[in-house]
């Protein structure tokens, strides 16, 4: 009798126990190693657009913008499907899935770079909220095929180079598949003169702007390459106004640039800080991204195969973010020969090459420097800096280290 | 004879049922440990604050300013009260926008606020400052990464939970302070900027 008791309080126990785990499973069915499926759904309002990504099991992910593109990482996982409804949005163009080795992108593109978000999410089940805005005096404007270069008049509030950006030409992802339809007898140099318009840079002492220096190098440079009528040359600005960092690389990187080059100013809190030094990119990523980066390297036909043009671009744009990783070494001895331009040519003390992860330089897809010439905030050097034999002799360094780099590299 | 046989099968039954339960038991406790986990990771530094003492004890920490003969970051002891990471990794940044006590110099601008610190339980720490740490004239290359090193440096040395260090400006993710120094990505540690 006694075993018996036990029996049935083994039973009640099992039952009590066993419909506690039904229900905990029948909420989590990625147990039996489902392939976990996500769903997305769109929603504009007046006051912004929400993307709400949702899915049974907990996901590990990321958020990461770039340039016009929301990109949600998802990591770690064996397989992921996308499930979307149709929707209309005035501000997200496209969601698509794509793979990289380790982890599963959800590309949200916008239409336009300026756009502000905000994120929530919940675990159990795993819910994501994207709140996306545009950036004030971005109106929203009809889907556009890539191709139609934007005439818009001027974005208010921000000035932007729009010269540069028709000057650039066509969309990124357009222009980084030309390949070798595209004849180069000419070796193009991208000029970055620092900062401009309401980015002042730097100030020295007597209100000196770094800005206005940089352009004044800029040009003279520009000069006096295009004197030797051996190179093409490129400037990023060529007036004072802002342009954005990755607006840069851009540049760069439609015009097919074989050399780019940031002309700065430095600035410091010690007024004796003095010299000159060059910079090239430390790369502050993780390695996560670079492996992302050496596999896309790698396997760029096979993901190109397997992702469908559009999806590729997509992808490419965000890899971009790190396209000069790949340049280092070139990049390390451009900023050598300059460096030692620099040295010889101006009489600023030697502050050497340093490696630092600046953001003009990330997404730049060729040998690329950051020069610093100087500091703005010592009166001393601010008096050079403002003077044009000081400017011009800048600029004769700066060429004489790009002529060093490229008889190095020309090979017949 | 029949009613051993009886008994065997009860046995037998006891034993099915005693193993079935032993494997629900485990998978009950398994899943809801993994639970557990996931909850706790949502407050980090929760423990630490239970074991907080009454009386104060102070601890010693190093934070690096800039140094006006040679350009690099120099330490600094200094005293903050002994407390969860949070608020001690707090107050070391709030150490560091106060200035040095020494010969050194300030790096952050002056009325720069902390507005939140937060480590989460895998080692990144996000630092979130008002804009004021965005004005300043003296943001070149060099002034910029003085400030944003000796913060990531200041953390990562005196904390070994804190292994990268996010800056954001005013709550937001932000490019730049000055139109360097790129903040999208959490910065490791770099010691070289460091006097030997
Ligand atoms: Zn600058």
């Amino acid at each position: 009798m006694k075993r018996f008791i036990k029996l049935y309080l083994a039973i009640i126990a099992a039952l009590i126990l066993f419909s506690g785990q039904v229900s905990h499973l029948t909420g989590a069915p990625a147990g039996a190693k489902a392939i976990p499926v996500i769903k997305v759904s769109v929603e504009d309002s007046s006051e912004a657009t929400r993307v709400r990504i949702s899915g049974g099991s907990n996901l590990d992910y990321n958020l990461k913008k770039s340039s016009e593109s929301l990109v949600v990482t998802f990591r770690a996982l064996s397989g992921l499907k996308l499930e979307k409804n149709a929707f209309t949005s005035q501000v997200i163009k496209s969601i698509d899935l794509a793979k990289s080795p380790e982890a599963y992108l959800l590309i949200i593109k916008t239409i336009s770079p300026d756009f502000s978000y905000t994120s929530s999410a919940r675990k159990n089940p795993f819910e994501l909220n994207l709140n996306l805005k545009l950036k004030s005096g971005t109106a929203a404007r009809e889907t556009k095929p890539a191709e139609t270069v934007p005439k818009n008049p001027p974005v208010k509030g921000k000035e932007v180079d729009r010269s540069v950006v028709n000057q650039a030409g066509e969309p990124a992802s357009r222009v980084l598949d030309a390949g070798p339809f595209r004849k180069k007898d000419m070796k193009t140099i991208v000029i970055d003169p620092g900062h401009g318009g309401i980015e002042i840079g730097a100030k020295g002492n007597y209100g000196t702007l770094e800005k206005d220096v940089t352009l004044a190098v800029a040009k003279k440079l520009k000069e006096r390459i295009e004197g030797e009528l051996k190179y093409r040359v490129v400037m990023t600005r060529d007036s004072d106004v802002v342009v954005a960092l990755d607006r840069r690389a851009a540049v760069a990187n439609n015009n097919k640039a074989d050399l780019f080059i940031s002309i700065h100013a430095n600035g410091s809190r010690r007024n004796n800080a003095r010299g000159s030094e060059t910079y090239f990119l430390s790369l502050n990523a993780t390695d996560e991204e670079s492996r992302r980066l050496a596999y896309f390297e790698n396997n760029s036909g096979e993901l190109e195969n397997r992702l469908g043009e559009q999806d590729f671009d997509d992808l490419k744009l965000i890899l971009w973010d790190m396209a000069q990783s790949a340049y280092l070494k070139q990049s390390s001895q451009l900023a050598e020969f300059v460096q030692g331009q620099l040295n010889q040519l101006l009489n600023t003390q030697n502050r050497g090459i340093k490696q630092a992860p600046f953001k003009v330089l990330t997404g730049v897809a060729c040998p690329a420097i950051l020069v610093e010439v100087a500091f703005i905030t010592n009166p001393d050097e601010e008096k050079k800096l403002r003077s044009e034999e000081f400017q011009s002799q800048v600029a004769e360094a700066l060429f004489g280290g790009l002529n060093e780099y490229f008889r190095l590299y020309e090979k017949p | 004879m029949k009613k051993n046989k009886s008994k065997n099968k009860k046995l037998r039954i006891l034993l099915v049922l005693l193993v079935i339960l032993a494997v629900l038991v485990m998978v009950f406790l398994f899943g809801s440990r993994k639970e557990k986990i996931k909850h706790e990771s949502h407050s980090a530094g929760a423990d630490q604050v239970a074991g907080k003492k009454a009386e104060i004890t102070m601890k010693q920490v190093t934070l690096f300013f800039l140094s006006d003969n040679d350009g690099l970051l120099h330490p600094e002891e200094r005293e903050i009260p002994e407390s969860d990471i949070n608020s001690e990794a707090r107050a070391v940044v709030e150490e560091l926008i106060r200035g040095p006590q020494t010969g050194l110099m300030a790096v952050i601008p002056g009325n720069t606020r902390l507005r939140q610190l937060f480590v989460t339980t895998d080692g990144l720490a996000y630092v979130d400052l008002s804009r004021q740490v965005t004005e300043a004239n003296f943001y070149g290359s060099s002034g910029e990464m003085a400030v944003v090193y000796s913060i990531v440096d200041s953390l990562a040395y005196n904390f070994k939970s804190i292994k990268k260090v996010s800056l954001l400006i005013e709550g937001n993710e932000r490019e730049t302070l000055g139109g360097h120094v790129d903040l999208s990505n959490p910065f490791l540690p770099d010691y070289s900027l460091i006097a030997r």
